[in-house]
């Protein structure tokens, strides 16, 4: 079996549930399009949401068909994308990283500012930080596309298009240009991919 | 033409109810099924369906809903997962009784105590004695095809039965997968409008449902469902029949065989697990293990006479159970025991054995696939099995 | 027989004991994105904020005669904020104090 590459999302519930879930449902769509065979779900014991509980949303993308569909977790993350920067004093977001790691956050902090808070950032590769709230604007809030239903509203419109732009700039797993045709907000999308600050970490080998 | 969508199972129970242009839906939230009540209530809103769409009390609510709109001549929709499942028990013997094609859509969860979303197949299996039709989806694009076949074959005036048409909760609710959606002409084909018939409540020809009997009448009331039992398989093959003719699917009614041919042991599953199955028996295959799939599509009726012709054909049926049957004849879960009931007769008979597994929500890996495999490769080389139930993950086993 | 690891482990007919005053379990504080900031010099005690925190984060200290803050499960509705008589409460962003850092495996 192919490898599956773990793509983690990390955001907080009902204020920016769909945000993170656009993150990772942009993500599993654009690879789709590349012929890529994907995933992407809720985590489901974080749901049902409360507003502001931290929660987490899960994309995978592997060469071949995913044989283990039903693992309830990402164990291994390759990249891990925080939808809100407090979260990293409040979670362990790099749990199961191997190494070499991407980690994308969406603050105004600087990437310094950020790893203060995580002991364990050797893990880390490729950090990316982007204020995706100040580009896009506004976080949606929708129920439409939790517990297994539809999305009404389209992926992308709020704060996930700038996340997904830095995404994009940190980690080859997603070209920009398969992003941009799913998210709603290209120009964004566009804006956080440029204005991502992204620093690649240096580690003693 | 067709179109693929990615869809969870709920969402494609929804498209498919919707499709069977369903008449009356009555909702009540519980996880994992809700979903599917979600994706219903948009589209009647958005007049994308045109349906009654009720928001019930609670299950037993719910089920009364349905029971009287069917008996008025609406064909209808419902569904609930684990405990609500249970809630609603006192109406599915009256919903069958009354021969009304109710549909219920099941998204298993275990059920309590305390609360676990995830699924087991207990919820649904408890009712498998209340009349209805049963049986289970391994993918979104089944579930979706399921929903519709079910309201056929319930609808039909030789079996006018009500339907579970059920599916893991979270596994195969939850989780999306690929599904081709047919074109509404190809639906209408298929599933004809609902006719209820003669008993249909209607002011002008006044009926009454469910009079007092006295008990020497009770014995026919039961005759009769069962006869229509015994007149449902050659429906059920008629409309799968018809349904991969017209949409263009190559379903087997009863039981999906895979990677059979020459299998000395064969891993027989119901609902998602079996996609997991599929590939176990392909890595075991590369490793020179004669292993086998055989997927369960209706558990009621129970397809004695097809299970017996080709679980004859092995040497060791390892039955996945994702169900328990706490104190029954095998000590673990309900299939076992009809599966080796529909085995008694056949002259010549496998080795038979039951993994609980999956119950709970787990998921059941490859890596216990492999270690069914051993026990069974091992109870063949022995010419017995060491037990009736294995609970996989949780006990060490000399293989 | 049946080897339960201990990380799968269930207590006996799912009874567990309910916890008193706080639920170690359950620590809540890394829902916030704001934390409240108390002003102590400008406080009048009048409790509005004891009263309303839904999860009894506000505490009377009799000894310091002051209320007195809970991070462990403080999820930042900013009620107390919002509702503070004395003007005495302001809101601050969580990523502006190093202590508080819980770093939870999960989120519960």
């Amino acid at each position: 079996m192919a490898h599956v590459h773990e793509i983690t999302v990390w955001t907080r519930g009902v204020v920016k549930d769909k945000e993170g879930r656009d993150v990772a449902n942009a993500i599993a769509k654009a690879a789709d399009a590349e012929g890529k065979f994907t995933q992407a779900f809720d985590n489901y014991v974080d749901l049902p949401d409360r507003v502001n509980v931290p929660l987490r949303k899960y994309a995978r993308i592997s060469d071949e068909d995913i044989e283990m569909k039903y693992d309830y977790e990402n164990e291994k993350p390759e990249v891990v994308v925080v939808v809100d920067a407090t979260i990293v004093k409040g979670i362990d977001v790099l749990r199961g990283m191997q190494g070499d790691g991407v980690l994308v956050v969406n603050t105004d902090r600087t990437p310094e500012q950020i790893l203060q808070f995580i002991p364990n950032r050797e893990l880390v590769r490729t950090i990316a930080c982007v204020d995706a709230t100040s580009i896009a604007g506004r976080s949606t809030v929708d129920f439409s596309g939790t517990e297994g239903g539809v999305d009404s509203l389209g992926i992308g419109s709020g704060i996930a298009a700038p996340i997904l732009g830095a995404f994009a700039k940190a980690s080859p797993l997603v070209k920009l240009e398969a992003l941009a045709g799913v998210v709603k907000n290209k120009d964004a999308l566009y804006q956080g991919h440029q204005s991502a600050v992204v620093r690649t970490l240096h580690q003693e080998s | 033409m067709a179109r693929e969508v990615t869809l969870s199972g709920c969402a494609a129970s929804a498209q498919a109810v919707k499709l069977a242009r369903v008449d009356v839906i009555c909702s009540y939230p519980i996880r994992p099924y809700t979903a599917a009540m979600m994706e219903l209530a948009k589209m009647v809103a958005e007049g994308e369906l045109d349906a009654e769409f009720i928001h019930g009390e609670g299950e037993h609510a719910q089920l009364s809903v349905v029971y009287g709109a069917s008996a008025a001549g609406a064909r209808t929709f419902t569904g609930s997962s684990g405990v609500g499942v249970t809630y609603a028990m006192e109406v599915y013997s009256p919903i069958s009784g009354a021969r009304l094609p109710v549909q219920m859509m099941i998204a298993d969860r275990a059920l309590d105590p305390p609360g676990d979303f995830g699924s087991e197949h207990t919820d649904a299996m408890s009712c498998r004695d209340q009349g209805w039709m049963m049986g289970w989806a391994e993918t979104p694009q089944e579930a979706f095809d399921n929903h519709l076949i079910n309201y056929r074959i319930g609808e039909d005036k030789r079996v006018m039965l009500p339907q579970f048409v059920c599916q893991d909760g979270y596994f195969v609710s939850h989780i999306p997968g690929k599904v081709l959606l047919p074109e509404q002409a190809q639906v209408d084909e298929f599933l004809p409008a609902y006719d209820p018939g003669p008993h249909v409540l209607d002011p002008k020809h006044p009926v009454s449902h469910g009079p007092q009997i006295r008990p020497d009448q009770g014995a026919i009331m039961d005759l009769q469902r069962a006869e229509a039992f015994l007149d449902l398989p050659k429906v059920i093959e008629e409309a799968v029949d018809s349904y991969n003719r017209i949409v263009g699917r190559s379903y087997s009614p009863f039981i999906e065989e895979y990677l059979t041919d020459g299998a000395d042991i064969v891993f027989f599953v119901q609902g998602g697990h079996a996609a997991t199955a599929r590939h176990a028996v392909r890595h075991l295959r590369d490793q020179g293990v004669k292993a086998g799939l055989v997927k369960l599509r209706f558990v009621r009726p129970f397809p004695s006479r097809q299970l017996s012709e080709v679980l004859s054909k092995f040497k060791a049926v390892g039955v996945v159970e994702t169900s328990t049957s706490y104190g029954g004849s095998m000590r673990g879960g309900n299939l076992l025991p009809e599966v080796r009931a529909a085995l008694y007769d056949a002259p010549e008979r496998p080795l038979t054995t039951s993994f609980m597994a999956g119950l709970g929500g787990d998921v059941v890996p490859l890596k216990d696939f492999y270690w069914m495999a051993r026990i069974l490769s091992s109870a063949i080389k022995a010419g017995r099995v060491g037990k009736t139930v294995y609970w996989a993950g949780l006990e060490e086993v000399s293989a | 027989m049946f080897n339960v690891p201990k990380e799968r482990a269930v207590p006996f007919g799912c009874v567990t004991p309910a916890p008193v005053g706080e639920q170690p379990a359950m620590i809540t504080g890394n829902w916030r994105e704001y934390r409240p900031v108390l002003d102590p010099t400008v406080c009048n005690l009048c409790l509005d904020c004891v009263t309303l925190c839904p999860d009894a984060c506000w505490k009377l200290d009799e000894a310091a005669e002051m209320v007195v803050w809970n991070p462990k499960y403080c999820k930042g509705c900013l009620i107390c904020v919002n509702q503070c008589t004395g003007e005495a409460l302001s809101k601050a962003y969580e990523l502006d104090f190093p202590d508080g850092v819980v770093r939870l495996e999960k989120p519960f």
